[in-house]
């Protein structure tokens, strides 16, 4: 059913066909609002972004710039995969993995780039994580950047843990590492 | 040598002031011009409580926005200066010049200040004083058409024309109101010489108010403005080249090109702004303020340098064109944008029968009064 909204126009009356004094309180509103904030140019609500950050709700589920995660020895949490890189729609992280030569059951990302010039903030990435590795909860937004290196986040860059964050090495991990040097 | 000077002592000196007048006056106008261009971004920005242009920077200083001009500039001219292919060049070439000449030299004959006496030498503040200084303006104005319509034209594109026709119609009805609206000035005043005007606006009617034009013919300021509005192109009566949604005249200029029509425009709107402030407020009139200092109605007087009168005139007169300039912005930027056929009922319905109305109105009470 479409819903029928009846406006009531009335015919105008003799001041506003004259136009003159409705003019002069239109000219009065825009003038107002142009004295006050010239007065009080503080009281416009312009902020001045990248240099004004934007003090974000504090429960709010968004998705802010990347972080890698790490685990108590400080290596990432990121076995290499590749889930992410694929799962990527705007082709922005870049993956080279590498053995490493104590920990035989998993690889480890020698270099993960994310490139956020070309980031679309989909979150994309965190979902396809298999290891949790990946993760949009630094509550930092990128902003803008003069010259495009500045927006390249490299693994350096991210990894990094949240202050309180338990610091988890996978138990599974540690077995099947034992098992497998056992085996030796 | 030094006879040649003495012979011609007279043409020199006559030379050397208006060389003088010229580069102060025009000079004033050019930066001014310049200025209004962020001034419009800026007053727009505050009335619709934004912050408006303030990130070009010079070393880091921003001086809230005051580089935004220069950036401007630097933008056009290094833009590709395009030429379209079925284009006359010639004609293509003159329109931004025939936009933009008319209204430079109008300047030349809008008085600044009264007069200077430099060594005993008399300077009349104002770049050429003709006798009838009102009827070039409105020659002038209506040169201004031509650069308008050649540009449509000579682009050899439909659309541009449409908009050159729209233009050319809109400042053709709106120059004939313009004329009439300033004849209660002559018949009041009666002198179309501009400067004659301003001093004639500066006696006093029943001994306190001044005889500026507002007060004499508050209904033809009115008319003025609407007028001279739709003569500018501005305002409400922008649809000629309403930059965002209608196509118009120069939309196949670019570069400096297009410049000299923005450029031109907004010399226009200091122009009508000091016409406004010549015809109807009185010029560079101070109220009270005479050759010798101020004699107020009550008795009372301050004599004054004839130097510092100078000043505070010229002072006086830059103050009202600032007020109309920003006026005109207001009004720019509160009015929504009349249709055509409205913009058209308006002037021939509306605004023509009262100029006509006021005309005659003036000349009974002209009559009545005995002063006709």
């Amino acid at each position: 059913m479409i819903s029928v909204k009846k406006v009531n126009n009335r015919p105008l009356n003799l001041l506003e066909r004259i136009y003159v004094w409705e003019i002069a309180r239109g000219l009065l509103v825009t003038m107002r609002h142009f004295f006050v904030n010239l007065v009080n140019p503080k009281g416009l609500p312009t902020i001045q972004y990248p240099e004004q950050p934007i003090p974000l709700p504090g429960n709010a589920r968004l998705r802010t710039r990347h972080r890698l995660k790490m685990r108590a020895d400080g290596a990432p949490k990121c076995v290499a995969c590749f889930l992410c890189q694929t799962a990527c729609p705007a082709l922005c992280i870049h993956i080279e993995a590498a053995e490493h030569p104590e920990n035989l059951v998993e690889k480890y990302p020698a270099v993960f780039n994310i490139d956020l010039a070309r980031c679309v903030m989909c979150g994309m990435c965190v979902e396809a994580c298999p290891e949790d590795a990946i993760a949009m909860d630094t509550g930092e937004i990128p902003g803008g950047a003069v010259v495009r290196e500045e927006l390249l986040m490299t693994k350096e860059n991210l990894l990094r843990n949240l202050p309180g964050e338990p610091s988890l090495v996978g138990a599974a991990n540690r077995l099947a590492n034992e098992y497998l040097r056992g085996k030796e | 040598m030094t006879d040649f000077f003495y012979e011609n002592r007279d043409v020199l000196l006559f030379a050397g002031a208006a060389a003088a007048k010229l580069l102060f006056f025009l000079g004033a106008v050019m930066g001014f011009t310049g200025l209004m261009t962020l001034a419009e971004r800026k007053v727009s920005a505050l009335m619709q409580d934004r912050i408006g242009p303030n990130r070009a920077a010079v070393c880091g200083l921003t001086l809230g926005g005051l580089f935004h001009p220069v950036a401007d500039a630097i933008k056009m001219i290094f833009k590709e200066d395009f030429v379209p292919g079925r284009a006359e060049k010639l004609l293509f070439t003159l329109a931004p010049l025939f936009a933009l000449v008319p209204v430079l030299a109008l300047f030349a004959v809008i008085p600044f200040g009264d007069y200077v006496l430099v060594y005993g030498y008399r300077v009349d503040l104002l770049i050429a004083d003709l006798p009838l200084g009102l009827f070039f303006v409105l020659a002038l104005s209506g040169l201004a058409i031509y650069g308008t319509f050649l540009a449509g034209w000579a682009s050899k594109n439909n659309f541009s024309l449409l908009g050159a026709l729209r233009g050319a119609a809109q400042m053709i009805s709106y120059e004939v109101v313009l004329g009439l609206t300033l004849v209660g000035l002559l018949m009041i005043y009666g002198t179309a010489d501009l400067q004659q005007l301003v001093r004639a606006q500066g006696k006093l009617l029943f001994g306190c108010v001044p005889a500026w034009g507002v007060v004499c013919q508050p209904f033809a300021f009115v008319l003025f403005l609407t007028a001279a509005i739709a003569e500018n192109k501005r305002g409400p009566f922008d649809l000629v080249e309403g930059e965002s949604e209608i196509i118009g005249y120069f939309m196949e200029y670019s570069s400096m090109r297009f410049a000299a029509f923005m450029f031109a425009e907004f010399a226009e709107i200091v122009l009508v702004a000091m016409l406004a402030a010549t015809l109807f407020f009185g010029g560079w009139q101070v109220p009270y303020l005479y050759d010798a200092g101020f004699a107020f109605p009550g008795g009372g007087s301050m004599p004054l340098n004839h130097y510092l009168v100078a000043v505070l005139q010229t002072g006086a007169f830059a103050a009202k064109t600032v007020f109309f300039c920003w006026f005109l912005l207001v009004v720019r930027w509160t009015l929504p944008r009349f249709r055509f056929d409205q913009l058209m009922k308006l002037c021939w319905k509306t605004v023509l029968p009262l100029a006509l109305l006021n005309i005659l109105v003036t000349g009974a009470v002209l009559l009545a009064l005995g002063k006709l």
